[in-house]
């Protein structure tokens, strides 16, 4: 357990920080774009897609940014750690920091007097933000090139500005309109997209 | 020397997969966004039509008209469309702040809430709501006309005082009502406005302009990807240093960097263009005017040209400058906020990076705002010859010490 948590504080150190530190920037900054008070539960959902999405992209994206230098991931390679227990550790680590963003940003609508279902909202923004963010996971774990899963994130995010009607259940910008059924469909699609981002990395690039 | 790097760097780009994204991407947005229908219903217009579009005044009575029908309506509904930052900011108002807006409105009307409640219903009722048309022409329609003894100048300050209440970036800022207001178009109008629109822009012109409307959206995202990864290149590659011992000058690395990026991420902008246009140019033969075949030629380097320019030298500026991809997050947050912050998909353009004309035509407004189309490009342009300038002192500066600008500290540490 020691190993594991050593393994989480040096990315966060060495690698994650100022990805966090963004992330904190992103929600700090939140409060000159968006307006927190009297929020009915369409707005509050327009503001957990519209703007909080963006933090999946930030959180999930970089995760192997590490291994990105070649050198670095064959000596990890050669330790007794798999590193397939590495990314899950990171992920995992993305996953708290992303439940506390999200968090943040419903208590602060709260506060605010906006009025929404808690539960309903919570579970509908993280699965949409995770599905966003697995997205810009997957691409960058399979092509090794973190830029290219930024990319993909991006345009996902993009099209569905203008083209949801063509991406069915896995559109973005539901809950805006009311409609929660997506869940059921986003979330395994989110875990499919970090299962698969793993397993055919190791597969691709293993030694 | 910078043609043999051009070159180079050409190839370069045609390796990299973030290119053929870019490409298809772009394409693909392009041609599901510009249908080949846009001439269809293209006809001298008749004396009897119900309906005519809208066109732009700047009339005080139909600006304070239409301004008023829009507070009603969100007053209405309490729910205020703002745009601070650029980002959709929705206001919702607390008891007090609602009730001070209505007074705000009975001042301006001289009418009762209730009346104007009543009048709005009655209002929307004579028009089919299921239908898209019906809804457009009911919303079109709509004015709340003002009280007889308000001038313009009170009613200026009125709408300041409903700035206070929602917050900035409101369509009752000063600026938002000098950009004048859509109102139904005569016939005398309509008949003017195809004319202008067959000797002016002569087809081909009007659908090169929608077709930068649509490109200007994603060539505001799309080439900071491509610049962030030319940058990141060497750093990955770990062949920094050996190019920092190159013979060439920083001048002719980035110079030649950075026109091949822009030449590669133009080329399929100009083929899409000209592919796109080609049926129309056809089509204006048909109705019997000579299309102009270099439309699309003058607006792509006009309008897009200077976008893809400024869009890649920031992206160029700030990775070489942080060695990092935190260029991404900064422009697809400033890309946004420009597509989000526009009063009107017509015109309005100021210093917008995303220029927006999302109409078939409107050619004499745009006419009138031509002149601050160029103005806001040459801006740009300007903008990424001097970053791109600043660019190339950053790597001279990083390759004459051998390191980042700021590095030193955590290469400490590793």
């Amino acid at each position: 357990m020691e190993k594991y948590l050593r393994a989480g504080s040096s990315f966060v150190r060495r690698q994650y920080g100022p990805h966090l530190l963004l992330t904190l920037l992103f929600c700090m900054m939140s409060g000159f774009f968006l307006s927190f008070r009297n929020l009915g539960p369409d707005q509050a959902a327009k503001v957990m897609e519209m703007y909080g999405a963006f933090t999946g992209i930030l959180l999930l994206t970089p995760l192997f940014l590490p291994e990105q230098n070649r050198e670095i991931w064959l000596l990890k390679e050669s330790k007794e750690t798999p590193l397939w227990k590495l990314y899950l550790i990171r992920l995992f680590l993305a996953i708290i920091f992303l439940a506390v963003v999200i968090t943040l940003f419903l208590q602060r609508m709260k506060q605010g007097g906006s009025q929404f279902e808690w539960k309903e909202l919570w579970i509908g923004s993280f699965c949409e933000i995770f599905f966003l963010g697995s997205i810009g996971f997957f691409v960058s774990g399979i092509t090794n090139q973190i830029i290219l899963g930024y990319m993909t994130a991006v345009i996902y995010f993009m099209v569905n500005i203008g083209g949801a009607k063509y991406l069915g259940k896995f559109a973005l910008f539901q809950m805006v309109k009311g409609t929660y059924d997506f869940i059921i469909f986003m979330f395994p699609a989110a875990l499919l997209f970090v299962a698969g981002g793993i397993l055919l990395r190791e597969k691709i690039y293993g030694a | 020397m910078l043609g043999t790097l051009f070159r180079k760097e050409c190839k370069q780009i045609l390796k990299s997969m973030v290119y053929y994204i870019y490409v298809v991407v772009f394409v693909i947005f392009l041609s599901s966004q510009l249908r080949g229908d846009l001439t269809d219903h293209m006809e001298r217009p008749l004396p009897d039509q119900e309906n005519y579009g809208t066109v732009n005044s700047h009339e005080p009575e139909a600006v304070m008209g239409k301004t008023l029908a829009e507070l009603v309506m969100e007053t209405n509904r309490n729910s205020y469309a703002t745009y601070p930052m650029g980002f959709y900011r929705g206001v919702t108002l607390n008891e007090q702040e609602m009730s001070e807006m209505i007074s705000i409105i009975q001042n301006c009307t001289g009418k009762t809430w209730e009346a104007l409640l009543e009048e709005m219903e009655e209002h929307f009722l004579q028009y089919d709501q299921s239908t898209i048309e019906g809804a457009m022409q009911a919303q079109s329609s709509y004015t709340v006309p003002v009280k007889s003894a308000l001038s313009y100048q009170e009613f200026c300050e009125n709408m300041e005082k409903v700035c206070e209440i929602i917050g900035s970036g409101s369509s009752y800022q000063k600026g938002s009502l000098e950009a004048g207001i859509g109102v139904p178009m005569t016939y005398e109008q309509a008949v003017e406005e195809f004319e202008t629109l067959c000797e002016k822009d002569r087809v081909t012109g009007a659908v090169s302009r929608l077709f930068s409307d649509y490109a200007g959206i994603v060539l505001s995202v799309l080439p900071i990807f491509l610049g962030v990864t030319r940058c990141l290149r060497d750093k990955r590659a770990q062949v920094s240093q050996v190019v920092f011992a190159h013979e060439a000058s920083a001048w002719e690395i980035i110079g030649s960097r950075y026109l091949a990026n822009v030449f590669m991420a133009f080329l399929p902008v100009l083929l899409t263009a000209f592919v796109m246009q080609v049926p129309y140019q056809y089509h204006a033969r048909t109705i019997g005017v000579t299309p102009d075949a270099l439309a699309f030629l003058k607006y792509n380097l006009i309008w897009l040209l200077p976008e893809i320019m400024i869009v890649l030298a920031v992206s160029f500026f700030i990775t070489e400058l942080t060695e990092n991809v935190i260029s991404i997050f900064i422009q697809v947050f400033w890309a946004m906020a420009s597509l989000m912050s526009s009063y009107t998909l017509v015109g309005g353009f100021s210093l917008k990076l995303i220029l927006r004309w999302n109409t078939f035509g409107a050619t004499r407004e745009f006419w009138l705002q031509r002149q601050q189309l160029f103005l806001n490009r040459m801006f740009y342009f300007g903008l990424a010859v001097a970053l791109i300038l600043l660019t190339m002192a950053v790597y001279e500066k990083k390759r004459r010490e051998g390191e980042t600008l700021y590095g030193k500290i955590f290469k400490g540490r590793q």
